[in-house]
């Protein structure tokens, strides 16, 4: 009888126990990964939205007076602002078809198993690994209206001699022709494993069926990768909207503002002009513009997914 | 019109040769199946004639035109794969008329000739989904369907119905049986099952390693089969093997010194022999080949014994209802002309053989 009793509180003691043991040990493990995260990723991001609605102060470097929406009223009265978002959007709308139409293409092309395709997937890769600010300056010099290689064989076809950086449209090409060599081997890669995961029968179904090259392309092939192709588009999406160091590296947004995107005009608000309250509200505005869009383009991309 | 002919065609992937030499000649309207464990070479060599592989040597006639340099899509095959192989982006009626398309036939026709096909599969409700709203069984209808619709000289399967569970697959064998009585359309089937290829075809290869073990009909390869292996692949359950020395013409003398009164001798005089005897060939009498009774296993209209003779297990399938407790000793009798007599031979691993899914 008082061995039932005592043992009564005790059980309930250990079915509560292990609960708690466990959440402690769930914990425990996500704790690493929460103090990066809170560190390394929310504090930056609750700084800069602090920063948005105060006054900055240079002498403690840190949120002063609390303004409100003084900043967003600023900057969004502020035509360079809109210039500059207006230099990204022209950016976005080359860069991003023609990198993922042209990483798909690639891929679609060296999929046929040939001696050849393990290496060049390989040198595929050189792009990707060059540092932005080394390839920038490499397509500098390749670029370079007087002594630039490019100019010299478009000169053997008797075209150019192009002003690259010297004139708006040009330039703006030359970063979109920069980015593209530097981004669409990423792509290019993704595209291979999504061809190699790809149903094999279904490709000889349509060989028997009767397709030709270009036909089992687009009545096949495309549709089938419609999902990877939106994906692609995200990932790269919100790599572009992020650009920044080919830009400085090339053009440093010349000539005049013409490659001027909205990364490069918030740093230099504030870091050479200091504004950084300001380059804070501009940040932030981007950054919902960046979320709402992909929203956006994610619900589009899902209904496309249904149409096919 | 239809017909096929295989002549000697070889297959090899760099210096390992797969098929050694195949010759077959299929008639116009015939349906064949090629039967053999994994690997023997049959999907490949359904292949070939698809045009989805080269032929490494010899020569492969659809309708009396050599093919081994005709593109798939001109050789005038239809062919339904294991996966099924349906556009996934395509509903029903697009997956079925999407050959035609590409053929670019008369939109009109297109529309009559699926919907006939549609008609003779049960298919008209299905026209409008996707093919991942199918279930398997119509799924693979579709690709059937698929094929149907082309009407082409020769419809190539290659092991429709492995995806499907039993109770479906044997509704989809009556099917296939139906559609080809239907169309009469020349057929090549692979399958691993011998109960497919035996229920189906007309004429069965079978192979093995590579090479054609026998080919027939179902019947002649069930009452005569030429070795060992088409022995043991034919027939379920499998066919019982007792080895040992041939002794005074009709004994066989087993390994522990058990001595079995063959009813027949062997026409071949051989001395070491294996004997066969398949499970529904034995007969329970008073006297005979004693054997211990293991299990009996009844399911109302047979029974399945599992008995010892010699320390080796075998199978026996009698009619109706027996029952006997175990190790009692039942005495065995076979007609002259169930007794199989081959070359002694290490059996073929049944159990490789038995893996249909």
């Amino acid at each position: 009888m008082s061995d039932v009793l005592a043992a009564s509180p005790g059980s309930a003691k250990t079915r509560r126990n292990p609960l708690t043991r466990d959440l402690l040990v769930r914990w425990s493990f996500m704790l690493p990964a929460i103090i990066l995260m809170v560190a390394l990723l929310a504090y930056p991001i609750f700084y800069t939205l602090d920063i948005s609605f105060s006054r900055f102060e240079i002498t403690s470097f840190g949120a002063g007076e609390w303004v409100g929406l003084e900043n967003y009223r600023e900057v969004i009265a502020d035509y360079r602002f809109w210039d500059s978002m207006k230099v990204t959007l022209i950016y976005l709308v080359f860069a991003l078809p023609i990198q993922v139409a042209l990483g798909f293409f690639i891929a679609y092309l060296i999929n046929a198993p040939w001696a050849g395709r393990g290496l060049l997937r390989a040198l595929f890769i050189i792009p990707m690994v060059v540092a932005p600010v080394v390839a920038g300056g490499m397509w500098r010099m390749i670029l370079d209206p007087l002594w630039g290689i490019l100019n010299y064989w478009l000169g053997l076809i008797g075209l150019g001699p192009l002003d690259w950086f010297g004139d708006a449209n040009l330039a703006m090409a030359a970063v979109i022709i920069i980015d593209t060599w530097r981004w669409t081997p990423f792509i290019v890669l993704i595209a291979t494993a999504a061809m190699l995961a790809l149903p094999k029968d279904v490709f000889e179904a349509a060989k028997i069926d009767g397709c030709n090259w270009w036909s089992t392309l687009w009545s096949v092939a495309v549709p089938l990768l419609v999902p990877v192709i939106a994906a692609t588009f995200v990932i790269r999406w919100l790599g572009a909207v992020k650009m920044f160091d080919i830009v400085l590296a090339a053009t440093y947004g010349g000539p005049g503002k013409a490659t001027g995107v909205v990364n490069l005009f918030i740093y230099e608000e504030a870091f050479r002009s200091l504004r950084f309250a300001e380059a804070a509200a501009m940040a932030v505005i981007v950054l919902v513009l960046t979320m709402v869009l992909t929203g956006i383009f994610l619900r589009g991309s899902r209904k496309l997914e249904e149409w096919f | 019109m239809g017909t096929v002919q295989i002549r000697n065609a070889r297959k090899a992937y760099g210096a390992v040769e797969v098929l050694h030499g195949i010759s077959i000649d299929i008639e116009d309207g015939e349906f064949v199946a090629l039967v053999g464990p994994s690997g023997c070479g049959k999907s490949t060599l359904l292949r070939m004639i698809a045009g989805l592989e080269d032929i490494t040597g010899g020569d492969i006639l659809i309708a009396d035109r050599v093919v081994n340099n005709v593109a798939p899509k001109d050789r005038d095959i239809a062919m339904v794969f294991q996966n099924y192989a349906l556009y996934p982006h395509m509903n029903v009626r697009d997956n079925m008329g999407f050959a035609l398309r590409q053929r670019r036939v008369p939109k009109p026709e297109i529309a009559e000739r699926v919907s006939a096909a549609a008609r003779i599969l049960g298919l008209e409700a299905l026209l409008d989904r996707k093919p991942r709203q199918l279930s398997g069984g119509q799924r693979q209808r579709v690709a059937m369907g698929r094929a149907i619709v082309r009407d082409p000289n020769v419809f190539l399967f290659d092991e429709p119905l492995s995806n499907l569970d039993a109770k479906l697959r044997v509704q989809m064998r009556s099917e296939i049986k139906e559609l080809h009585q239907r169309l009469n359309t020349t057929t090549i089937y692979v399958t691993h099952d011998q109960i497919e290829a035996m229920t189906l075809a007309d004429r069965v290869v079978v192979m093995n390693g590579g090479v054609i073990e026998q080919m027939g009909p179902p019947l002649e390869l069930y009452d005569r089969p030429a070795s060992l292996f088409v022995a043991a692949f034919i027939g379920s359950p499998p066919m019982n093997f007792l080895s040992g020395r041939l002794a005074e013409g009709d004994i066989l003398l087993m390994a522990d010194g058990t001595r079995l009164r063959l009813p027949v001798g062997d026409p071949k005089r051989r001395s070491e022999v294996t004997v066969g005897v398949r499970p529904e060939h034995f007969a329970v009498a008073e006297t005979g080949w004693p054997a211990v009774v293991s299990v009996v296993e009844p399911t109302g209209s047979e029974t399945q014994i599992t008995a010892r003779i010699a320390g080796q297990t075998i199978r026996v399938l009698v009619r109706g209802r027996f029952s006997a407790p175990p190790e009692t000793v039942i005495h065995l009798q076979v007609a002259p002309e169930h007794v199989h007599i081959f070359d002694p031979a290490p059996l073929p691993d049944l159990a490789e053989l038995e893996d249909v899914a």
